[in-house]
């Protein structure tokens, strides 16, 4: 699903970001992704996201070589995944509803399809009760839950998630964990990047693990 | 909104059913967008209406020079009608001699009419519109000829100018002068007045959008983050500017209609002391409008431009928004 072969990446000529990464994920593996921040998660997120390019070595998922993607294409490549952000990034302006079904509306989807599809989503998280209610009146957990069903909402291939739980206590944390862990259930491929060392051990996925750019340890957490 | 309600509504009964065809999709987003974007500046009445009296602005000053230059040139067909031919006797004609001369010309073919000036109705009269009585009446012989104002027939100019030909070849006739040269003036001053108008309604155009550019861009600013969001989660360019062009056009379609409105008051406003004005010249004369055509052109015109400055905008400012 994900390769990335001798891939390097600097920022400005000298700061080198990543450097010589490899790595493949099967279709339908759950990984970890961890390493201290600035050790280079969100680096590698936004090159399988194609946000940026490589500096050195291929990016390939689920069959593009990214770096030959033109650019007219990068749209319908990026709705064959699905992400889930730190800060979740709901709009404030429109109801949960909305905001699930934002991804069906950019891709055209019929309105009764989409409406269907979105309270599947909503009902997966738990949420489907709430789905008028606008974002601010949910709190912190039940946000990332909506931003997890929008990710989720048109099925993707391929489900990425840059530090999730960061804000969340240990049980809420636990529980994104586990619905990741649903999705995954199901044959969606999932990479997670987390520092929370603690909850990544006791899952037992694939971990990779980063520092300073570099990919020091890929092994399945003991 | 109303999509997602109906969404809401129909959903929990029906069926599923496929997704429809690009085409369709495409035409439901472009009908959500239009309303949606209409909605946005329904929301904020003021602020809309402080950008659009700015496009009207904008439109009025090309729309009624142009319209200005437009009864110029309705007078100007007037004035045609009453080209004359002023023919000047030599020097040594008397006062009889150009009685007599008068009463020739005036049974030539042609000729519709003829005014005698003497020569000292010449000079009074150019005192007169000159207000240079001091240094004339230092002189001692009157300078001027006499003269004989002549309407021709036909005014048409190759007419005009045969019959002062023929005039020409008459005894006693020193020259024959043709008082179509200030009509070549008034219509060589229109033309300069239509380039002005152009030259406006393309700075005033710029102006348009740069106003809608500039407002578009603000409402591109405050709605960044979604932009980064739909973005993200694979939006095309197309579908991210489409509302922003909408509330281009809508802006624009707003200035265009209030600058009618605009126009049409002051029409109204001027249309009396005009009126007032051409009676006491002994003319009738009215204030044009715009007309259908031109006022659709306008609309149509207006609209086009705010939608080609959101279209600058919006392009201007996705590249600098790159989703972080």
């Amino acid at each position: 699903m994900i390769a990335f072969e001798h891939v390097g990446k600097r920022y400005g000529g000298r700061f080198e970001a990543l450097a010589d990464i490899n790595f493949r994920v099967g279709r339908g593996e759950m990984v970890f992704l961890t390493g201290h921040s600035g050790a280079g998660k969100s680096s590698l997120l936004r090159l399988i996201m194609r946000l940026e390019r490589p500096s050195r070595g291929r990016v390939l998922v689920a069959g593009h070589d990214l770096d030959r993607l033109h650019i007219s294409q990068v749209p319908y490549y990026r709705r064959q995944i699905g992400v889930v952000f730190q800060d979740h990034q709901l709009l404030f302006d429109r109801d949960i509803f909305s905001n699930v079904a934002l991804p069906l509306t950019i891709q055209g989807i019929e309105p009764v399809d989409a409406a269907r599809r979105v309270r599947a989503a909503l009902d997966k998280v738990g949420l489907l009760h709430r789905e008028r209610a606008l974002p601010i009146e949910l709190s912190t957990g039940e946000q990332q839950r909506v931003g997890i069903a929008r990710a989720v909402v048109n099925k993707p291939a391929l489900l990425l998630a840059d530090e999730p739980t960061g804000n969340l206590d240990p049980q809420l944390s636990t529980d994104i964990m586990r619905l990741f862990e649903d999705f995954n259930r199901i044959g969606t491929t999932v990479m997670v990047a987390s520092h929370d060392l603690a909850l990544i051990a006791r899952l037992r996925h694939r971990v990779l693990e980063l520092r300073e750019g570099r990919l020091v340890n890929d092994e399945v957490a003991a | 909104m109303s999509q997602r309600q109906e969404a809401t509504r129909r959903g929990a009964r029906k069926p599923q059913r496929r997704a429809g065809g690009g085409g369709r999709a495409w035409l439901r987003h472009h009908r959500a967008m239009l309303g949606d974007s209409a909605l946005r500046l329904i929301k904020r009445p003021v602020a809309t209406l402080l950008t659009m009296l700015a496009i009207a602005i904008a439109l009025i000053l090309p729309a009624g020079l142009w319209l200005a230059l437009d009864s110029a040139r309705l007078l100007d067909a007037e004035l045609d009608e009453s080209a004359t031919l002023t023919v000047y006797f030599d020097a040594g004609v008397d006062e009889s001699g150009a009685m007599t001369l008068a009463g020739q010309i005036g049974s030539q073919p042609g000729v519709a009419g003829t005014r005698l000036i003497t020569a000292a109705e010449g000079l009074a009269e150019f005192q007169q519109t000159l207000g240079v009585d001091d240094a004339l009446t230092q002189l001692e012989d009157n300078p001027l000829p006499a003269s004989v104002v002549v309407t021709p027939e036909n005014p048409d100019p190759a007419e005009v100018q045969a019959l002062s030909q023929q005039l020409q070849k008459l005894d006693g006739v020193d020259e024959v002068r043709l008082d179509l040269a200030w009509l070549d003036r008034l219509q060589q001053l229109a033309e300069v007045g239509q380039r002005v108008a152009l030259a406006l309604a393309l700075l005033f155009g710029l102006g348009v959008l740069l106003v809608v550019g500039n407002t578009v861009r603000l409402a591109v600013e405050s709605r960044r983050q979604e932009i980064e969001v739909v973005t993200l989660i694979g939006a095309t360019h197309a579908f991210v500017r489409r509302p922003f062009l909408y509330s281009g056009a809508w802006y624009g379609l707003g200035g265009g209609i209030l600058a009618l409105a605009i126009l049409a008051l002051g029409g109204n406003w001027l249309a009396a002391p005009v009126a007032a004005l051409a009676q006491s010249y002994g003319a009738h004369f009215a204030l044009p409008s715009l007309g259908l055509t031109n006022s659709a052109f306008l609309l149509f015109f207006s609209t086009l431009l705010g939608w080609l400055g959101a279209w600058l905008a919006v392009g201007r400012h996705l590249a600098d928004i790159k989703p972080r």
